[in-house]
Parts: C-alpha cells; structure tokens; sequence
C-alpha cells in the first residue's frame, strides 16, 4: 500500500511539473489552459488519492470530495477564463492559429450572458 | 523510504509554487495571469495533500477543501470581472 502511495505521488509530481512547465511555454492564453486545467488539476488530484489511501476513513471522504470537486470545476474555470479572453480580444500567437468561434455563440463582450 | 519520498516531495512542490509565483509576476494578459492565480493554487493543494500523506491527520484535507472551494469562487470573479467589469 504505501510503494502505491508513493507511485501516486511521484505520477502526480511529474504531471504537475509538466503542467507547470506547460503554463510557462506556451505561447498565449488559450493555448496555456490547456496545461493548466488538465495536467496540473489532474496531478493535484494523484496527490489527494494518496492521501486518501494512506489516511483514515474520515480522511478519505474529505479528500475524495476535494478530488471530486478539483474534477467538476477545474473544466469550468478554464472555460470561463477562455470565455472571458476571447470577448476582450486576448490575441492567439503561434503558428497553428485556427479560430473558428462565432460571435453569435459567446456574445459580443459587454451583452451579460 | 516514505520519508525520502516525503522530504523530496515537498522540496520539489515549494519549487513549483515559487515557479507559480513567477507566473503570477511575469508581464502577460489578464486572462495569463487568472490562470497562473488557478495554478498557484493548484499546487497549494497538492502540498497540503502531501502533509496529509505523511502526518495521517484529516486538517490538512479540510484546508485544501476550503481552498479549492474559495480559489473556484476567486476565479470565477476574476474572469467575470476581466470580461464584463463586475463579478457577478
């Protein structure tokens, strides 16, 4: 149980490390969402099922819980942020540029939606 | 071997949260520096989940619980702010 435990921890180490290095790499704001929201929730997340495993029963409802949480909301946030850079104009950089968006979808900035 | 691991562990994330720090000062969009706010907290969480690993004590899930709830809310806030110049 605990060679698991530290498997965990070093999967979730990497992980993070590599959204973090992500964060600092990419080139504008759409483009670092994606290492943000996925690698360094989910390597946040490895560390809280080891601390599920490794603590008691209490322990492990609230650290699933805080998994849980970490899950339903990390996707919410980035879109909220992607949504909000978009409607100000925030530039896409890179080589790769495809933005297919359409106004009418997210709202002119300024209109509440 | 648990505590090696342990020990090197939290070196490493104190290394990633001064990293998260320099995101937040490093010159970038709003929308950049929202996300490295999301990231810093992030890693906050994933080192109070290792003190929970190695002391085996539920305070420091409860913290990370209030933190995750508090930094969902912030950045909501924050985005909305950014983009309609008032949170909600």
């Amino acid at each position: 149980m605990l060679v698991l435990v530290d498997a965990l921890i070093a999967v979730g180490l990497v992980v993070m490390t590599l959204g973090v290095l992500g964060v600092y790499r990419m080139p504008d704001a759409y483009t670092k969402l994606h290492a943000q929201s996925k690698a360094v929730a989910l390597g946040a997340v490895c560390l809280l099922v080891a601390a599920v495993l490794r603590g008691e029963a209490t322990n492990a409802l609230v650290g699933l819980l805080v998994g849980g949480f970490l899950l339903l909301t990390a996707p919410v946030a980035a879109h909220v942020i992607a949504r909000s850079a978009w409607r100000q104009g925030e530039p896409m950089r890179g080589e790769t540029v495809i933005d297919e968006t359409d106004s009418r979808e997210l709202g002119e900035p300024g209109d509440d939606r | 071997m648990h505590a090696l691991v342990f020990d090197l562990s939290v070196l490493w994330l104190a290394g990633l949260l001064g990293a998260s720090v320099g995101l937040v000062a490093r010159r970038g969009t709003p929308a950049e520096r929202i996300l490295a706010l999301d990231t810093l907290v992030l890693v906050l969480i994933g080192l109070l989940a290792m003190f929970a690993v190695d002391r085996r004590e539920g305070y420091y899930l409860d913290a990370a619980l209030v933190l995750a709830l508090v930094a969902f809310v912030a950045t909501l806030a924050a985005a909305r702010y950014y983009d309609e110049g008032r949170p909600f």
